[in-house]
């Protein structure tokens, strides 16, 4: 056991960097007064962010790790960038949606954004069930304040109620998991536990399997599998729209990340245990997301029901039994992907709803007439969402399908393929209306601000580009190991 | 000596009865205490193993203090979270924040 003085703690360079600059701009935030829009602070957070992604590029393309509680691997590096990304892209909607907020305070939601993130990379780095649940909370608290962050909305204020409540049942859940496979192994360690489970199933099926379900429960929630996905529409339509797209992806995939780190590397010796339950799980999840998608008419809703859908797609090569190294191109491959188009989207949506004054679908009337830019970049997220041709998600669901195929898991490939047609419907619903109907009354040209509509095209230039040529990046990520 | 059987049931019990009042009660102070309570549970887990567990080492403790310290700032982002509630709606009845639904 290594000393923690003996550790190689510059390996934690990019946290301890982001925790200095999100606190920074906390103090820079309530130096400079209560009120007003402050969007320098918003400049300055996606800054931090930049340089955290450089520190993450120079320090984390090493592996190792520190006392084996902290670990940095290939995984670790793409999941951090990722994430990093997503938020930059997020902090870039919200400076426009507080801009036309100036009512709500403003304070704060930059660092809470940075802390949110700096648990969500601690998160996708741990090694060790404290580590890995210290991170979880820091994303989940900063995540229910985000929520509720308009105090004076009732639904917003509602929304956070309601996910405080069922995150921390959801986070006992966890815990009580957590508790059996503490006690059965005697170890926190991630490493230590996947190396002796296989060997103490034997002894102890009954009591690992309730401890793997109640993580499941747990984890299901933060990721939003059917059927633990009840809290998703809620909150999602309630809280302010730039933490919908924070929750809907950064906080998904930093969660998904854990799964991938428990399941693959804790839990990967009874393998054959638990991963029917998961394509089980997945099957479910992609048929009610996609269905009830059909039935909303609130736009922030029904990308909720859109993202369950999603996560379902995300969950399945985790079911095949393919190698980790392929299960993880996969899932990041799609990753990118989801994080391109679902963050473009949003903006659209941002943009939409925050002009119209309301969230309801026929906010998007004639969006061509009105933005021929914005309505053509949400054409080209809304197809690749739904999936189709020379876009990033159609490859990315190429691939999970042919991962599905070969890791024995057909049924599953094909329920993805049939769900997948089914989201046709919605996504090409928004579409049509943009195009077919004429703009609402009072709906004037919109004027989308310089840096959302740089956002947006970086957005779609990805979509586009991985949909060109997606070779490019499974090439790369088909070169390395996943995991330390 | 106590078995630890005897206090994982004890664990059991609590979180049992923690997850019924999560479900049944319709008071929302009444809701995150029950919430501390799953939370506590698992510290009765973590400590019965720590002490007369299978593996008995200190790790279990150090867990309990990182629960318990999380629980605290989950419980006061969640009383904040009420306050806001209870300012919007005059009410803290959970069947009564209906506005988002299906």
């Amino acid at each position: 056991m290594l000393s923690a003085f003996d550790a190689n703690w510059s390996l934690m360079t990019p946290e301890i960097v982001l925790l200095c600059l999100a606190l920074l701009i906390f103090t820079i935030d309530f130096m400079t007064g209560i009120k007003g829009s402050k969007p320098f602070l918003g400049r300055l957070s996606i800054i931090s962010l930049l340089i955290t992604a450089i520190l993450v590029v120079l320090t984390n393309n090493v592996s190792g790790n520190i006392a084996q509680v902290f670990i940095v691997d290939k995984f670790a590096m793409i999941f951090k960038l990722i994430i990093l990304v997503g938020v930059a892209f997020v902090i870039t909607i919200s400076m426009h949606y507080l801009e036309k907020n100036s009512d709500v305070y403003q304070g704060e939601f930059y660092s809470l954004l940075l802390f949110a993130t700096l648990g969500a990379m601690i998160m996708v780095s741990s090694a060790d069930l404290i580590t890995l649940f210290v991170g979880l909370e820091l994303l989940s608290i900063s995540s229910y304040c985000l929520a509720g962050f308009k105090k004076r909305n009732k639904k917003s204020t509602e929304a956070a109620i309601k996910y405080v409540i069922l995150g921390g049942v959801a986070s006992a859940f966890i815990l009580y998991g957590m508790s059996f496979l503490y006690g059965l192994t005697g170890t926190t360690g991630i490493l230590e536990i996947g190396r002796d489970l296989g060997a103490l199933y034997d002894q102890y099926p009954f009591i690992i399997m309730m401890s793997l379900l109640f993580m499941l429960v747990g984890f299901g929630f933060k990721i939003s599998i059917v059927p633990f996905h009840m809290w998703a529409p809620d909150v999602y339509e309630g809280s302010p729209t730039p933490v919908t797209a924070f929750l809907s992806v950064v906080s998904k995939l930093a969660a998904f990340g854990l799964v991938l780190r428990m399941f693959i590397i804790a839990f990967g010796s009874i393998f054959d245990e638990w991963s029917f339950l998961l394509a089980i799980f997945a099957a479910l999840t992609m048929i009610i997301g996609n269905f009830i998608a059909l039935t909303q008419k609130n736009v922030k809703r029904l990308m909720a029901y859109s993202g369950i859908a999603q996560a379902g797609y995300l969950v399945v090569p985790l079911a095949t039994t393919l190698t980790p190294d392929i299960t993880m191109s996969i899932i990041a491959f799609y990753g990118i992907a989801y994080v391109m188009m679902t963050l473009g989207a949003f903006a659209v949506i941002t943009l939409v709803t925050e002009s119209a004054g309301k969230e309801d679908i026929s906010s998007f009337n004639g969006l061509y007439y009105r933005s021929p830019f914005m309505a053509i970049a949400m054409t080209v997220f809304l197809v690749s969402l739904a999936g189709l041709p020379i876009t990033a998600g159609f490859f990315g669901k190429v691939y999970i399908f042919i991962g599905a195929v070969t890791g024995g898991m057909i049924w599953l490939a094909v329920i993805m393929i049939a769900t997948s047609i089914v989201s046709f419907f919605y996504y090409f619903g928004i579409i049509k209306q943009m195009y077919m109907n004429e703009p609402n009354e009072n709906d004037e040209v919109l004027n989308p601000p310089l840096s959302l509509s740089v956002m947006v095209t970086v957005a779609v230039t990805v979509t586009l580009f991985l949909g060109f040529f997606p070779g490019l990046v499974t090439k790369y990520f088909n070169s390395f190991h996943w995991f330390f | 000596m106590v078995p630890v059987e005897l206090f994982l049931a004890l664990g059991a019990i609590l979180f049992c009865i923690g997850l019924y009042g999560v479900l049944t009660r319709r008071h929302l102070v009444i809701v995150l205490v029950c919430i501390e309570l799953m939370l506590n549970s698992v510290n009765i887990n973590l400590i019965a193993f720590s002490s007369i567990g299978p593996f008995a080492n200190i790790t279990g403790q150090v867990f309990t203090l990182f629960v318990i310290t999380l629980a605290a700032a989950e419980a006061a982002v969640g009383l904040a979270i009420l306050i806001a509630l209870y300012r919007n709606r005059e009410s803290i009845d959970a069947i009564k924040q209906d506005l988002l639904r299906w």
